[in-house]
């Protein structure tokens, strides 16, 4: 038996489901009646069909109500980390923090400070008469800042994925 | 977005000035859908039922945000749909192992075979289908939703909820006939 092409099953589908106005119907009619290939597929489709009419609702269980009602105070925990990511995440701020530490501690930002002198800038000398600051950064100054950053949002992380829900289990186990 | 009177604008009024156990009696009256199209996702009853109770408590917690245009119970239905999509992801792995479990044919006197046991065999065949599709031809077949509604539940667009459902009834024909022919072939 030859595949049905997808036109004749749209049409086929529509046949069953009633959506054809009455030219398309004469036409399906005629070919269910003359080709072979048709009234295989319809035969098909019609099983399809009458199993999935008897599709029933579907009763949960007699304290499903009760359940929710229940649990309507406690609203779903937000989603946060999950475990394995929070942990990654974790291990990924460390690593730049233990680099970060070990440069800082071998000297390499010893030397690395510069300033930006705000007067040399070509649009505050037109529209500014008075002299403009200048600011000086120190490398190692801003990679210790970067440090503490990093220290704090691995302390959120930990926070989060590990010792929060860790203490939730507690306290829900206790009860 | 479908626009339609709602019977129980004023039900939902009262729940959110604070007479929560209302909220009782909407359960009621939806908890069977509900629990339905969580089951069609999910394949499951005590996982359904879960995702469908979650699904109810997200519900209430957003009341204050549902759109009075818009029906209910299509509002209702999208938030349980998308709940037992979530919990589809969540325990993919389990899912996954019963989706791809190795179909066992069955030696039947009768190739014939008799309607329930095509019904077990479309019930294999509707398991392949993805979560919005089967979710989608179970609604269409309820009889219950207009294809507007349905392709709003399953977040489908509207104008390709009929091609969907027209091509997973395709697929099920399709797979039907492939169990039917392995299950003749045993004999």
């Amino acid at each position: 038996m030859r595949k049905v092409p997808q036109s004749v099953d749209d049409i086929l589908l529509d046949y069953l489901d009633g959506n054809l106005d009455r030219t398309e119907l004469e036409r399906a009619e005629y070919q269910i009646r003359n080709n072979p290939d048709w009234q295989s597929r319809l035969e098909e489709l019609r099983l399809i069909n009458s199993l999935l009419r008897e599709t029933k609702i579907e009763q949960p269980s007699k304290n499903f109500t009760d359940g929710v009602m229940t649990h309507l105070h406690q609203y779903p925990a937000q989603k946060g980390f999950s475990i394995k990511s929070g942990i990654l995440l974790l291990v990924v701020v460390l690593m730049a923090i233990g680099i970060a530490t070990v440069l800082v501690s071998t000297g390499a930002f010893d030397n690395t400070s510069t300033s930006i002198d705000l007067n040399q800038i070509e649009v505050s000398k037109k529209f500014i008469k008075t002299p403009l600051p200048s600011f000086s950064f120190n490398g190692k100054l801003i990679v210790n800042i970067i440090i503490i950053l990093n220290l704090a949002l691995a302390w959120i992380v930990l926070d989060r994925t590990i010792l929060k829900p860790f203490f939730q289990r507690r306290m829900q186990s206790g009860h | 977005m479908v626009m339609t009177k709602d019977p129980e604008h004023s039900l939902i009024e009262r729940i959110l000035a604070g007479e929560q156990h209302l909220y009782a009696e909407m359960v009621d009256k939806y908890k069977s859908y509900a629990y339905t199209v969580a089951q069609k996702i999910l394949q499951n009853r005590p996982d359904a039922e879960e995702a469908a109770q979650d699904a109810f408590v997200k519900a209430f917690h957003h009341l204050g945000d549902f759109n009075r245009q818009a029906k209910f119970s299509t509002w209702l239905y999208r938030i349980v749909f998308n709940t037992a999509i979530s919990y589809k992801r969540k325990y993919r792995h389990k899912f996954q192992s019963i989706e791809s479990t190795i179909v066992e044919y069955r030696e039947e006197a009768n190739w014939m075979l008799e309607k329930k046991d095509k019904k077990k065999y479309l019930d294999l065949a509707m398991a392949k289908l993805n979560a919005a599709d089967r979710t989608a031809l179970s609604l269409f077949y309820l009889e219950e939703f207009s294809l507007e509604e349905i392709a709003e539940i399953t977040g489908m667009q509207a104008n390709t909820a009929k091609v969907r459902i027209h091509r997973a009834r395709q697929r099920l024909a399709d797979e039907l006939k492939n169990l039917l022919n392995k299950e003749a072939l045993t004999l």
